[in-house]
């Protein structure tokens, strides 16, 4: 069975920013999915695997780009060798973690440009080309990430959003011309992901640990020629999710440390400092479809007195604890299928704020309409949302599923 | 004069009729647990697991329709007790892949996860409030997974004959009134199956807002099971039907399947 859907999606900007490739919006496209699964019951030898094959794909107009693009969102073949093993072979999305919104332990890479401009949450996700093998045993549960073919994240170039570029000290659009230098394609430099979990009880308690790369280009390589790069990074990281006593609802934290591997030292004011991140999380429903959810999260910078002590003047002023907060209100109408959810981030040390309003019409099982809001807000140019403050925009998006 | 005899007559009355209540209760309550504890087993707990296909038909007012098909795996571990269901959906097709895995443990919330497969997302649902509608549908979580039995005083009212059915008729009123959105609700209970036929609800008003009816009732593999029933909002004129389209008991399934696994990685030969 071929599933999928045909979408329309259109998002103006109020203030009309120039920098970037279009003055009137950043969203202007239709887009055309298709998904099908097979499950071949036939032969015995393999149907016994519970054979699972899938594909799903993306044909877009983005008139924004004005482009045609075909985009292969995910396509696997997952198989069990063992009762207690699958192998997930080929494009894939991945996730782990406990933040909603927010990530520490989930180093899979994120598209914060379609994030921005009000694309459905799932492209989100950047998918990976991956092999992800997962055991269970009584004990515990585990995961082994695989991932040969470095992603990053899709980071925001100036031709869509305008944003802070640190090597030219102020906001840009479109001019900007950093050069983006990725690890190459070798065997070592295969990123290797791994999770170790089990419950004790209702409580779910995971380990993390990662060998990779920064997913945004976090180290300079040459100023001059406006290069950046994707630093080494090792992550170490564990994770609590479960019902809060008495109060009801689900509680997590999260946390980990982050190993800048080419300056363990934090001496090298061109590649990112290695940090403490910290996450606490709780989220509880009330009667009428009404849900909240509200997040705390710290940034520690390690080595901040090396940062301190070798930053130049233009360098972007950092905090050694940068917090962010953030709020989740989603309720329910019409027997569900009328969704208005809001959701925060704010950053008291940063002064910044991000606001993402959205209402969505399940008219039938067919169509979906949905219009909501990004607002930035912020004090300073440099900030993770101060710099976007001139992009806020309104979208819409109208969709069929068959 | 005349005024205060009829309020003695009234008043006599009164506590003639609260005694009778009060007795009639002290013996009811046993008989009303009872049978509502034979109809919890009969209707939540046949057999010791199940694979079934369900079908959902929601429609409003106008008459407009929604569907939703899954698969439902259930497995108890005592009757009665902790229950374990796993939920697939196949149907809408922008829900398709999404699955629900729910670890019952009665006297304290469940443990409630949804997955959404286009982000590849495990979420762990709060599960405070199961008055919460399922899927859309007129049923809520309770009606779907069962409601707990000390939840609520059952009374028994009397035997009455529905259709050909002989039933028994139960009252039942929650002990924490305000927590749920119905002062009381009204059995009609197969005495040959145990199965209810019907449901009445009532609001804090004590207005009837909402009837549960059963269509059907096939015997499959032995084991009385309803097949067809359908939950009726009398305030919005909305309604579902659920059909079980198949069932099949004690197919195997086993308890190492309820795991977070099984959401990311759905059980081929159980869903195909």
């Amino acid at each position: 069975m071929i599933h999928g859907f045909a979408e329309v999606g259109y998002g103006s900007k109020f203030l009309g920013d120039e920098r970037t490739d279009k003055d009137e919006f950043n969203l202007l496209e239709e887009r055309l999915q298709l998904k099908a699964t097979y499950r071949p019951a036939k032969p015995e030898w393999l149907a016994s695997r519970n054979p699972e094959f899938f594909y799903k794909g993306d044909l877009l107009v983005d008139e924004h780009e004005e482009k045609v693009k075909y985009q292969i969102r995910e396509v696997y073949g997952l198989i069990s060798p063992f009762s207690w093993m699958d192998v997930k072979l080929g494009r894939q999305i991945l996730t782990w973690g406990t933040g909603d919104l927010v990530f520490i332990n989930d180093v899979f890479p994120k598209d914060y440009e379609s994030f921005f401009i009000g694309r459905d949450d799932e492209y989100l996700k950047v998918p990976s080309d991956a092999g992800k093998f997962s055991f269970a045993s009584r004990w515990a549960s585990a995961d082994l990430v695989l991932i040969p073919f470095f992603t990053s994240d899709v980071s925001i170039t100036g031709d869509r959003l305008s944003f802070y570029d640190n090597l030219l000290g102020r906001l840009v659009g479109k001019e900007s011309d950093r050069l983006l230098t990725e690890p190459s394609f070798q065997p070592n430099n295969t990123q290797i992901a791994g999770r170790i979990y089990r419950y004790f009880g209702a409580y779910e308690v995971a380990s993390y640990a990662f060998k990779g790369y920064f997913n945004q280009p976090k180290g300079i390589k040459n100023a001059n020629a406006r290069e950046l790069f994707y630093p080494e990074l090792a992550i170490y990281g564990a994770s609590v999710r479960g019902p809060l006593p008495l109060l009801g609802g689900i509680a997590s934290g999260e946390v980990g440390y982050l190993d800048s591997l080419e300056d363990r030292s934090g001496k090298n004011r061109l590649t990112e400092n290695a940090a403490m991140k910290y996450l606490v999380g709780y989220e509880r429903d009330f009667p009428k479809d009404l849900r909240l959810g509200v997040q705390y999260f710290v940034e520690q910078m390690l080595d901040y007195d090396e940062f301190k002590a070798n930053a130049q003047p233009g360098d972007v002023p950092r905090d050694q604890f940068r917090q962010l907060l953030t709020l989740r209100v989603t309720k329910l109408f019409w027997r569900q299928t009328f969704e208005a959810s809001f959701f925060t981030f704010y950053s008291p040390t940063d002064n910044d704020a991000h606001f993402r309003p959205r209402l969505t019409w399940q008219i039938s099982d067919h169509w979906k309409f949905t219009a909501g809001a990004n607002i930035f807000l912020g004090q300073h140019d440099w900030t993770e949302f101060g710099q976007l403050e001139d992009n806020d925009n309104f979208y819409t998006r109208l969709r069929y599923s068959f | 004069m005349k005024y205060l005899g009829f309020g003695l007559v009234f008043a006599s009355l009164l506590s003639v009729s609260g005694m009778e209540l009060r007795s009639a209760y002290a013996a009811d309550t046993a008989g009303g647990s009872t049978v509502m504890k034979e109809m919890l087993l009969a209707y939540y707990y046949p057999r010791t697991d199940a694979k079934s296909e369900v079908f959902m038909r929601i429609v409003n007012r106008q008459g407009q329709t929604r569907e939703r098909r899954l698969t439902m795996l259930r497995l108890d571990e005592a009757d009665g007790g902790k229950q374990s269901y796993y939920i697939y959906f196949h149907e809408p097709a922008d829900v398709e892949g999404m699955s629900f895995l729910v670890l019952k443990h009665p006297g304290r919330d469940d443990d409630r996860w949804l997955y959404l497969p286009s982000i590849d997302l495990v979420k762990r649902i709060a599960t405070s409030d199961k008055r919460t509608s399922f899927a859309g549908s007129d049923f809520t979580y309770e009606d779907v997974s069962g409601r707990d039995l000390d939840e609520d005083d059952h009374e028994l009212l009397g035997v009455e004959s529905l259709g050909e059915h002989s039933t028994f008729v139960v009252k039942s009123t929650p002990k924490r009134p305000g927590e749920v959105e119905f002062s009381s609700r009204k059995f009609w209970i197969d005495k040959a199956t145990h199965l209810p036929l019907k449901v009445e609800h009532y609001d804090l008003k004590g207005t009837l807002y909402k009837i549960y009816e059963t269509s059907e009732i096939q015997t499959l593999q032995g084991t009385p099971t309803i097949t067809k029933a359908v939950m009726k909002d009398l305030g919005s004129g909305h309604e579902t039907e659920i059909t079980i389209k198949t069932i099949s008991y004690d197919v195997g399934i086993t308890p190492d399947l309820f795991q977070e696994r099984l959401l990311r990685r759905p059980p081929t030969k159980w869903i195909r």
